[in-house]
């Protein structure tokens, strides 16, 4: 059994230890929004966060994250409850076929947490790891601006960020 | 968006307006469908009754419940180009309530939502809008007009004394914002269903839209942003298992032997077998999870038999190109003055020499389905362009009959034409069969990238004459290369004739591939945009010869309009360049301007383009590159800035100019215009797959490289203001991009680029 810790929710699995985490949170906890896209961490659309920090699922050994805290497009907003992140991504009307969005609003999210107010150098830094193949980069990239002058000054920023956590025990 | 070869002789306007019809429901509301006089559907076997000449169709339109929700069926796929968005604008302009408040679904297969261009459910060619503004504004305008007669009964007063206004009727004899006096459309709708649909149906002007050309939003995009619209990969369904199958590196290998006696034991393994379907044979793994069964397809071994494939790489098939077309030059495609005596006359010529690549469509979502055999009937659910050629790929790979295949569709991970070929469907429907249990097939991004049915590679020979006066006199192109239409044919033609028994269906393709040009469309892959070279020369020859692969080819962002942009304006800047050009004071602007004097609006673009990119004042640093093209019926032109840094290129701006007629949603459009450019610079700078042994090389996104964020240049799109009626718009921004790009280089380096990807001379 493998224990993980999923937006702020814990799971015992019996899953092989070599299976990448992507497909033990779509296919074990049935959580969707993360995708499949080239199984080689090549294009970032199975970003999920790793203690806060952007990885790539799709090559990540679950065994490896075991007991660790991760968060998925799941636990960053509803869409009742839209983070100021995805909030900005509506506003520009940012996704076109949507496939990759899930993975670039992580690292998104994961770049505002730690920099909240990134310069367009910092963002091509921060997001060049995630394709999007039907390019829609120049919105990706007014929506982080857009995300990071909504966001609050006060260290309520995080819960702006994260509206679907449950806190960890 | 994406991607199929535009019929020319097909009209865009349909005349389906006598055929809707309003029926009521049990539950008090009103249904809208189409009806087809004497048409059969599948429903009933496809049996046409003798004497009925309508067959009304329950699985139809536009739907009013009692309880205010409208349900719209969206009959053409959502993969990213914005139909989703776009026709249920058109429906709400028309019916007068909040886009927001229509609940979409997708369609199944049915002929009613047969792409009217086309005569297949179809989404491609850039043709949604095109195909529907009529129709699906008439569905809405004709349910208004019937909602507020019901309420003019109601209240019994004039029809004329009641507006329709987001979701309601208002009596307006009441005083206009007279909240006392208004019926929700759900509560009239029982009373409308009784109703017969008005056979005059006038639709709004343009001055009075609220939505169309105005509406600014994005349907989608709230699922989108949270991880919550759910693709074909995310299907689910009870007691599913997952499927991986393996292929040969050429696509027509047959398996001569295969060992899984390593796999048999590993946890998780179910079942493995061989699988044949039109287009693959491979080995099936069908397991507990996706996981166990990709970690069990390392361990299988398959030895191939040899197939025609082994010789052929890229040299052989432009040697083959080459010398059918200097044996024969194939179909004449456009014939204007006599080249020939321009050549005679000519004081110069000017050839060049192009070969253009394979390239792979790269959907982020890869190729996958789920299928599910039941006793008595097969259903599917896939990303597809095309669900009625996906039925008919599904019932051809098992014993199921066509009427006995249900297709549902999803939203798409990208499509760019990929998904009009239907070879994942047949694998998963197949595998299912065999397996006798739902599965799930998925492809991994490698088998997603060696197997694609890609945008031909072709070969294309180009002269220019100059006569006494130092203008050009006479252009001639000349092209070799495989057509894509007999790569779908197949699925294509039986789709058309779905009432046909299966043994029937290889004569279809048959006489499909036969009637190209004729019964079915001319297939212009490789040819369309070169044979509608828009410049005003007196002498002007465009000839296609047909030469086959063998290689999977399909439709690709833009199809032929991809190449043939590239080598068009390409070639013609390097004219605009020529010293008797020069000596008129005209510069690659001017140039094209003048010799585009028949065609308004496209001088229009150029110029417009050309403006608001301050053409003549690069960025710093950077040169310009113009470049205008014309495709799915909507004109193009961008100016690119371009810098060269360390031997590479930066392309930092696109400026782009539009004129697509009458625009729906304009952000909609600026965001596919954005998108096409950054589509066509991914295959600009690194676009190739190369084939060795007739197995094509690239795997994954690290040798088959897509733009990334760091990449992509600034892009500012200006749209023309134009009443005419709506052209696509999903394509007609890649066609342009490439030469704008090479274009720039060539004004900086004088270097000429005859290949793609672009590569900097040493």
């Amino acid at each position: 059994m493998i224990k993980l810790t999923v937006n702020g929710i814990e799971h015992s699995l019996d899953v092989e230890g070599d299976t990448p985490l992507l497909w033990v949170v779509r296919d074990y906890l049935d959580l969707k929004g993360s995708k499949f896209g080239c199984g080689a961490g090549l294009c970032g659309a199975c970003t999920m966060h790793l203690n806060g920090n952007p990885i790539r699922t799709c090559i990540t050994p679950v065994s490896a994250v075991a007991g660790q805290a991760i968060t998925t497009i799941e636990g960053i907003g509803t869409p009742d409850s839209l983070s100021t992140v995805q909030q900005a991504w509506v506003e520009h009307n940012v996704p076109q076929c949507g496939y990759c969005q899930s993975g670039q609003i992580m690292s998104a999210t994961a770049l505002l947490a730690t920099n909240s107010k990134p310069s367009d150098q910092d963002i091509d830094n921060a997001m060049s790891g995630n394709i999007c193949r039907c390019g829609t980069y120049p919105r990706i990239k007014a929506a982080i601006h857009t995300a990071a002058s909504n966001l609050s000054t006060t260290s309520n920023a995080k819960n702006e960020l994260f509206t679907n956590i449950m806190e960890v025990k | 968006m994406t991607s199929l070869t535009t019929p020319a002789n097909k009209s865009l306007t349909t005349t389906r307006r006598n055929f809707l019809k309003a029926t009521s429901m049990g539950t008090g509301g009103l249904m809208m469908s189409i009806a087809l006089p004497g048409c059969t559907t599948l429903k009933n076997g496809g049996i046409s009754q003798a004497g009925n000449t309508e067959q009304w169709n329950s699985n139809a339109w536009l739907r009013i419940d009692s309880d205010n929700s409208i349900h719209f069926v969206l009959d053409r796929v959502e993969m990213g180009q914005g139909t989703y968005t776009g026709m249920t604008s058109l429906l709400a302009e028309e019916l007068e309530v909040d886009p927001e408040k229509v609940q979409v679904s997708f369609a199944g297969v049915d002929s009613i939502y047969r792409n009217t261009i086309y005569g297949i459910q179809i989404t491609g060619g850039s043709t949604s809008v095109a195909s529907s503004w009529q129709i699906v504004r008439e569905a809405g305008a004709a349910t208004r007009i019937m909602l507020i007669k019901a309420a003019a009964n109601t209240w019994n007063i004039n029809e004329k004394d009641c507006i329709a206004e987001n979701g309601r009727v208002i009596n307006k004899a009441s005083g206009h914002k007279n909240y006392d006096q208004q019926i929700p459309f759900g509560q009239l709708a029982a009373i409308a269903a009784t109703y017969s649909v008005p056979s005059d149906i006038p639709l709004k002007d343009k001055a009075d839209f609220k939505i169309i050309g105005k509406y600014n939003k994005r349907l989608d995009a709230l699922k989108k942003a949270t991880g919550t619209a759910d693709y074909g990969i995310d299907t689910e369904l009870p007691g599913m298992k997952y499927a991986v199958f393996t292929r040969a590196g050429r696509w027509d290998s047959q398996i001569k032997t295969f060992d899984a006696s390593k796999i048999k034991n590993m946890p998780g393994i179910e079942q493995v077998f061989a699988v044949k379907t039109a287009s693959a044979m491979g080995i099936a793994i069908v397991a507990k999870s996706y996981w166990q069964a990709r970690k069990a397809q390392q361990q299988l071994t398959v030895k191939w038999h040899e197939s025609e494939l082994n010789n052929v790489d890229d040299a052989s098939i432009f040697a083959q190109y080459k010398s059918d077309l200097a044996a024969d030059s194939g179909k004449n495609v456009r014939s204007e003055g006599d080249f020939d005596d321009a050549l005679e006359n000519a004081i110069q010529t000017i050839t060049a020499e192009f070969e253009m690549p394979f390239l792979a469509h790269s959907t982020l979502e890869p190729q996958n389905c789920v299928a599910w055999a039941k006793p008595d009937g097969l259903e599917i659910w896939a990303p597809t362009q095309s669900p009625d050629m996906a039925q008919v790929a599904a019932a051809k790979a098992t014993d199921y009959a066509l009427s006995d295949v249900k297709i549902n569709t999803t939203f798409i991970g990208g499509g760019f034409g990929r998904r009009i070929n239907q070879d994942f469907v047949a694998e998963a429907a197949a595998i299912s069969e065999i397996s006798q249990q739902p599965i799930k097939l998925i492809w991994s991004r490698e088998e997603d990238t060696q197997r694609d049915w890609y945008r031909p590679s072709s070969y294309h020979k180009l002269s220019a004459t100059i006569d006494k006066n130092g203008d050009i006199s006479g252009w001639n192109h000349q092209m070799a290369g495989s057509g894509v239409f007999d790569y779908f044919v197949a699925d294509a033609a039986p789709a058309q004739y779905p009432f046909m028994p299966k043994f029937m269906f290889g004569l279809l393709e048959n006489a499909g591939k036969m009637g190209e040009g004729i019964i079915a469309p001319a297939d212009g892959s490789i040819y369309e945009g070169a044979e509608a070279i828009p410049y005003d020369f007196a002498n002007i020859n465009v000839d296609y010869k047909k030469s086959d692969s063998g290689i999977l080819v399909g439709n690709w962002r833009s199809v032929g309009y991809s190449h043939n942009g590239f080598i068009t304006e390409t070639f013609i800047d390097q004219l605009a360049q020529l010293p008797s050009i020069r000596a008129q004071k005209k510069d690659s602007y001017q140039f094209r301007y003048d010799l585009l004097k028949n065609h308004p609006r496209a001088q229009a673009v150029l110029k417009l383009a050309a403006e608001k990119a301050n053409w003549g004042t690069p960025l710093a640093g950077c040169t310009q590159g113009i470049s205008i093209h014309k495709s799915f019926g909507t004109w193009v032109a961008e100016v690119a800035d371009v810098k060269i840094e360390n031997n590479t290129i930066k392309v930092k701006r696109v400026v782009c100019a539009v004129d697509c007629g009458q625009v729906i949603n304009p952000d909609m459009v600026i965001a596919q215009m954005e998108g096409g450019i950054n589509f066509a610079l991914t295959a600009a700078l690194y676009g190739e797959i190369t084939i060795k042994e007739g197995i094509p090389q690239q795997t994954n996104f690290h040798d088959y490289q897509l733009l990334r964020m760091n990449e992509a240049p600034q892009i500012d799109v200006h749209i023309i203001d134009s009443d005419e009626k709506p052209t696509g718009v999903g394509e007609p921004g890649v066609p342009p991009l490439a030469a704008a790009v090479a274009n720039a280089i060539s004004a900086k380096t004088g270097q000429r680029f005859y290949k793609l990807p672009l590569k900097l001379d040493a």
